[in-house]
């Protein structure tokens, strides 16, 4: 055979139609009550048990984070768990009850950029912009952890994190770039100058779209 | 005129120019303000700001399926597939599906509200190319992955446990999974021809072959025949096979269907072709074209997935039967099977070339594999040719032979480069095969016969005999080459201290399209708001690139204003004027070429208020930075002032509106060199990519961010198909590869750096001189690849995907 077909021989788990998903007790009639932290305000959900975070998130506006595999491999649907970067897609929604999370939508205004929104923004990062949301909230993380990366760094911390529209080139350009504007910022914060968004919580007048003041 | 050493043409070749010359002549009346210099432009070559950048950062860009709550009462929907290669579906059994809780409607082939019509997915202009070989559901089956039911329901886990309630019962048949086998006569006949409508030439079902068909410039036979006489021409054969690709979009098809409050169908879908989409839904549905709208919202990217109806029709079905609005969103488990594919080749090449390396002639030949539908089959199957051989277009013979053949497996469609990569790794391998066996340098080789400035180019319709020629009116192919070679070191290569690594670099050249010749229509409208800003509506589809900035950009130029005061909507086929769609690296140069005519349309009417503002005659007025203004007198009026002037004045009120529609017989080929550098170790194998650098010449480059973007994005793909690509399956076509870690896309951790030049031409045909970048970069990597592992341990990898373990066990034969 000369197509790269590889044959091999019939798999011992069967192969069925239609979705992934592999659904574990669903039941419509006994939705539960989620409680979590959401961009800074208490938020309460109703949920099914068989829901994931991203799930609920989308289903209740917060659609900035993506759905492009919903087996945790893409990187799409990147948010943070009480500060560590999760695949909300494969994180079943009961695990998230009193805990805090945080979204794209959490982190700046398209008047107010956050520093990482910002550099991927000035260096062109980005494309068709599936990825992005995920991509900076992965990014976000991987700063806070090192807030001075090298390049083999960033490719290791972002290689959970799919794009298929940049090469990644840019991507990892503006990553670098964020670090050096975030380690100025820093610097600024020190000397008891402006707050970052990091650090501003919900009393900046950025927190527009309704995210603080329920 | 280009080619100091160039081999001397052939009589037939020379007689063919002749009579071609006067038809395309090397002069255009090109407008003039469409040449600028660098310091003259204002709004292009610039890196401006992508329009839809912040709403992406912040995730506030919309895409289909984040609609879904503008619809309270949305039903979600999942596909049943076949699960056999090939057979009938004897029956269907539905009942316990739809008795199921929360499930709206259960359609089969035999509900009502599922159109009987064939027709194809492939989006292309009417009448389509392509072979009407589908139905919307289908009784028969000829893969894995064909549907068969679908669900509409409260949700998609209601949906999907639905499916699994539906009993199908199959008649089984063989299965064909290899295009050779299924040519064969006993093999098993996946289409009926008198079911199918066919327009493509030298089809024959009994065979599997959906589309067969030949061209010959010059006498490839008569060009052997002497060098089998001649001791000093060299016949060269090489033969090439590459895999499937999948685009792995990372917005899986997605689309909502409703009916809005006129009755009539919208569709809210991740496409990018509106307009022919709503043409084929209408023709499927049987009703009216002017009853469909189609809403293209943000694209979470393309790369010809989505130049295909693959959902649409399912998705529409289930809203007549549900009574309600659906959305359907495709997993990525059915994107790796169901969706559509780079079509698996072999390609075959042979050559005469003088030992002085002038080459004689080329005989091509390729067989696709199209698997179960033949969407696309000849226009990707001939793009092998017609999109690389203009390289060296001064070959006096040459013949193309393709085959396209149905198996079993998944639907080759429409991907970047469509065609090109794989006619690329055949002749760009080849090219450094003959140079091996002639010992000359590869790059001489291919410089001796290099397609040049000012040439007719008669190779990119060698599958007309020649009919099709163009004239090239920009090429800078060689600048290409030689910033290219700087930049990845071609020159000075140091070899690694241990003996066992030895590292090289390779090279490839590229050409494609701009659009397609003849074929193609972009339209565009724009209007001055008071403010002095502007509207502009295109039916050009942004499906992430970057073509709402461009238009803007190109728009801007003409009405010297900033390109952030030209506001650019998405295409709405309600709203929108007409656009054949983003495909076949058109958008900048064909839809760029009818904003730029609009905007020159409404740049009159500026000019005819600030005439009668200023009191001077148009010929005096120039329009820049945000103002008109008298270069005799230096009076100015701002764009605001006129803006107000003509909605609110006391003179002639008329609200300024250009538009213009753009079609071209031309098609200027962007050029590009692709080199690799490279180190293999020769004990196991391995290797590691130092580097891939690609230089392009697309012209005057609107947007220099973007084009890179472009080149760095095909550059990925590119590496993806020389190294990793592939789908594999189980004897019985069962599909292996289900997910993004199962196919292997590269990842930033193990893609190696990529660098993009941009090598500036003038291509006077495009607007303010530009040609396409889209697709150019993805043809190149496979071969240049191929030919530096070459150069390194001397092993010829002539299949994708490149492998350790393949270059091993060259290297333990040879
Ligand atoms: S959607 Fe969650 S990782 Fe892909
Ligand atoms: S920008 Fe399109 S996937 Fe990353």
């Amino acid at each position: 055979m000369w197509y790269s077909t590889n044959l091999a021989p019939r798999a011992q788990i069967g192969y069925s139609t239609g979705t992934y998903m592999v659904i574990v007790g669903h039941c419509h009639t006994m939705p539960m009550e989620i409680e979590m932290t959401l961009n800074g305000t208490e938020r309460t959900f109703e949920a099914e048990r068989s829901d994931s975070l991203l799930d609920v998130l989308r289903r209740n506006g917060y659609t900035g984070a993506k759905r492009g595999c919903d087996t945790g491999i893409c990187g799409f649907c990147t948010v943070t768990v009480d500060g560590e970067p999760e695949r909300s897609c494969i994180k079943p929604v009961a695990t998230i009850d009193g805990t805090a999370v945080e979204t794209i939508e959490g982190i700046g205004t398209q008047d107010d950029l956050h520093p990482i929104q910002a550099a991927f923004v000035d260096n062109a990062a980005l494309q068709c912009g599936f990825c992005i949301p995920g991509m900076i909230m992965q990014s976000r993380s991987l700063l806070a952890n090192n807030p001075d990366p090298t390049e083999a760094e960033i490719r290791e911390g972002l290689a959970g994190n799919l794009c298929r529209c940049t090469g990644y080139e840019k991507i990892i350009d503006a990553v670098q770039d964020a670090a050096e504007r975030m380690s100025g910022e820093q610097t600024v914060v020190t000397d008891g100058g402006d707050l970052t968004h990091e650090t501003a919580g919900c009393s900046s007048q950025d927190w527009s779209r309704g995210e603080c003041d329920e | 005129m280009s080619k100091p050493n160039g081999p001397q043409d052939d009589d037939s070749h020379q007689r063919l120019s002749s009579s071609a010359e006067a038809e395309h002549p090397l002069e255009w009346d090109e407008s003039p303000n469409n040449r600028k210099s660098k310091s003259e432009r204002q709004a292009i070559s610039r890196r401006e700001e992508k329009t839809d950048a912040r709403k992406i950062v912040t995730g506030e860009s919309k895409y289909t399926a984040d609609y879904a709550l503008h619809f309270p009462d949305l039903a979600e929907a999942s596909i049943l597939r076949s699960d056999i290669a090939h057979g009938y579906v004897t029956e269907i059994d539905t009942s316990d599906a739809d008795a199921m809780d929360g499930v709206y409607a259960v359609i089969t082939p035999d509900s009502d509200e599922v159109p009987d019509a064939m027709y194809t997915s492939a989006g292309q202009s009417y009448p389509e190319p392509s072979p009407w070989d589908l139905n919307v559901l289908r009784r028969k089956v000829r893969y894995v992955g064909d549907p068969i039911a679908a669900v509409a329901a409260t949700d998609t886990q209601t949906a999907n446990k639905a499916l699994r309630a539906i009993d199908v019962t199959y008649e089984e048949l063989d299965a064909v999974l290899d295009p050779e086998e299924a040519m064969e006569p006993d093999a098993p006949q996946i289409h009926d021809p008198d079911q199918v409508e066919n327009i493509q030439p030298g089809a024959d079902y009994e065979r599997n072959i959906e589309a067969h068909t030949e061209g010959e410039i010059g006498d490839v036979d008569t060009a052997f025949e002497e060098a089998a006489t001649r001791d000093d021409w060299f016949v060269t054969e090489t033969e090439w096979k590459t895999p499937y690709q999948s685009h792995c979009v990372p917005e899986p098809h997605t689309t909502i269907a409703h009916r809005d409050e006129d009755n009539r169908f919208h569709l809210i879908t991740s496409t990018q072709v509106p307009y022919h989409t709503r043409r084929q839904l209408a023709h499927l549905f049987d009703v009216p074209i002017r009853d469909i709208r189609v809403t293209k919202p943000r694209i979470g990217a393309g790369f010809g997935a989505k130049q295909s109806m693959l959902i649409e029709p399912i998705t529409v079905a289930l809203m007549l039967a549900a009574d309600r609005p659906v959305k359907l969103e495709t997993t990525r488990r059915e994107q790796f099977y169901a969706m559509r594919f780079r079509r698996s080749a072999r390609v075959q090449m042979r050559s005469v070339v003088t030992q002085d390396g002038a080459i004689k002639a080329f005989d091509m030949s390729a067989v696709t594999n199209a698997g179960a539908y033949g969407p696309h089959g000849l226009t990707v199957t001939s793009s092998i040719a017609t999109k690389p051989l203009p390289l060296y277009t001064h070959t006096p013979n040459i013949r193309f032979e393709m085959k396209a053949v149905h198996t079993n497996l998944p639907i080759g469609g429409a991907i970047r480069g469509y065609g090109a990569p794989q006619g690329h790794f055949a002749l760009e391998g080849h090219m450094d095969e003959v140079a091996n066996k002639l010992g000359l340098d590869p790059i001489v080789l291919r410089s001796r016969n290099l397609i040049g400035n000012g040439d007719l180019d008669t190779a990119s319709g060698v599958t007309t005999d020649g009919e099709h020629v163009r004239r090239i009116r920009s090429c800078g192919i060689n600048d290409c080459i030689e910033r290219g070679k700087a930049a990845i070191g071609w020159e000075d290569v140091k070899q690694p201290e241990e003996d066992h690594l030895h590292r090289a670099c390779g090279v490839a050249l590229t050409a494609q399209k701009s659009g397609v010749a003849g074929d193609e229509l972009g339209a565009a409208h724009i209007r001055m708001n008071e403010d002095g800003s502007f509207i502009l509506q295109t039916g050009a589809v942004d499906i992430g690139p970057g073509a709402d900035t461009a238009m803007a950009q190109i728009a801007a130029e003409v009405l010297g204003v900033p390109p952030e005061d030209v506001l650019v909507q998405a295409s709405d086929t309600d709203i929108s004027p007409f656009d054949y769609g983003a495909y076949a690296s058109s958008t900048t140069y064909v839809t760029g070429s009818a904003v730029k005519k609009a905007a020159e349309d409404a740049r009159a009417q500026l000019l005819e208020f600030a005439s009668q503002m200023l009191d001077e005659p148009v010929e005096n007025l120039q329009a820049r930075d945000g103002a008109v203004r008298s270069t005799q007198t230096g009076d100015s009026v701002t764009i605001e002032d006129i803006g107000y002037e003509s909605i609110y004045g006391d003179n002639v009120r008329a609200q300024v509106m250009g538009q213009a529609s753009h079609c071209t017989d031309e098609s200027p080929p962007p050029f590009g060199a692709q080199f690799a550098d490279v180190t293999v170790n020769e004990h196991t194998g391995e290797f590691e990519i130092h580097q891939l650098v690609f230089a392009v010449d697309c012209g005057v480059a609107i947007n220099p961010d973007l084009v890179e973007g472009q080149v760095e994005g095909a550059m990925h793909m590119s590496y993806e198909f020389a190294v990793s690509a592939g789908l594999s399956f189980e004897n019985d076509g069962t599909p292996e590869t289900l997910g993004f870690r199962d196919y292997g896309m590269p990842t930033t951790a193990d893609q190696p750096p990529l660098e993009s030049i941009l090598v500036e031409t003038h291509e006077p045909t495009g607007p303010f001189g530009a040609k396409s970048v889209a697709e150019i970069p993805v043809n190149g990597v496979p071969p240049a690849l191929s030919n530096a592992i070459h150069s390194a341990v001397g092993v010829r990898i002539t299949d994708l995907p490149i492998t350790a373990e393949k270059i091993r066990a060259k290297l333990d034969t040879d």
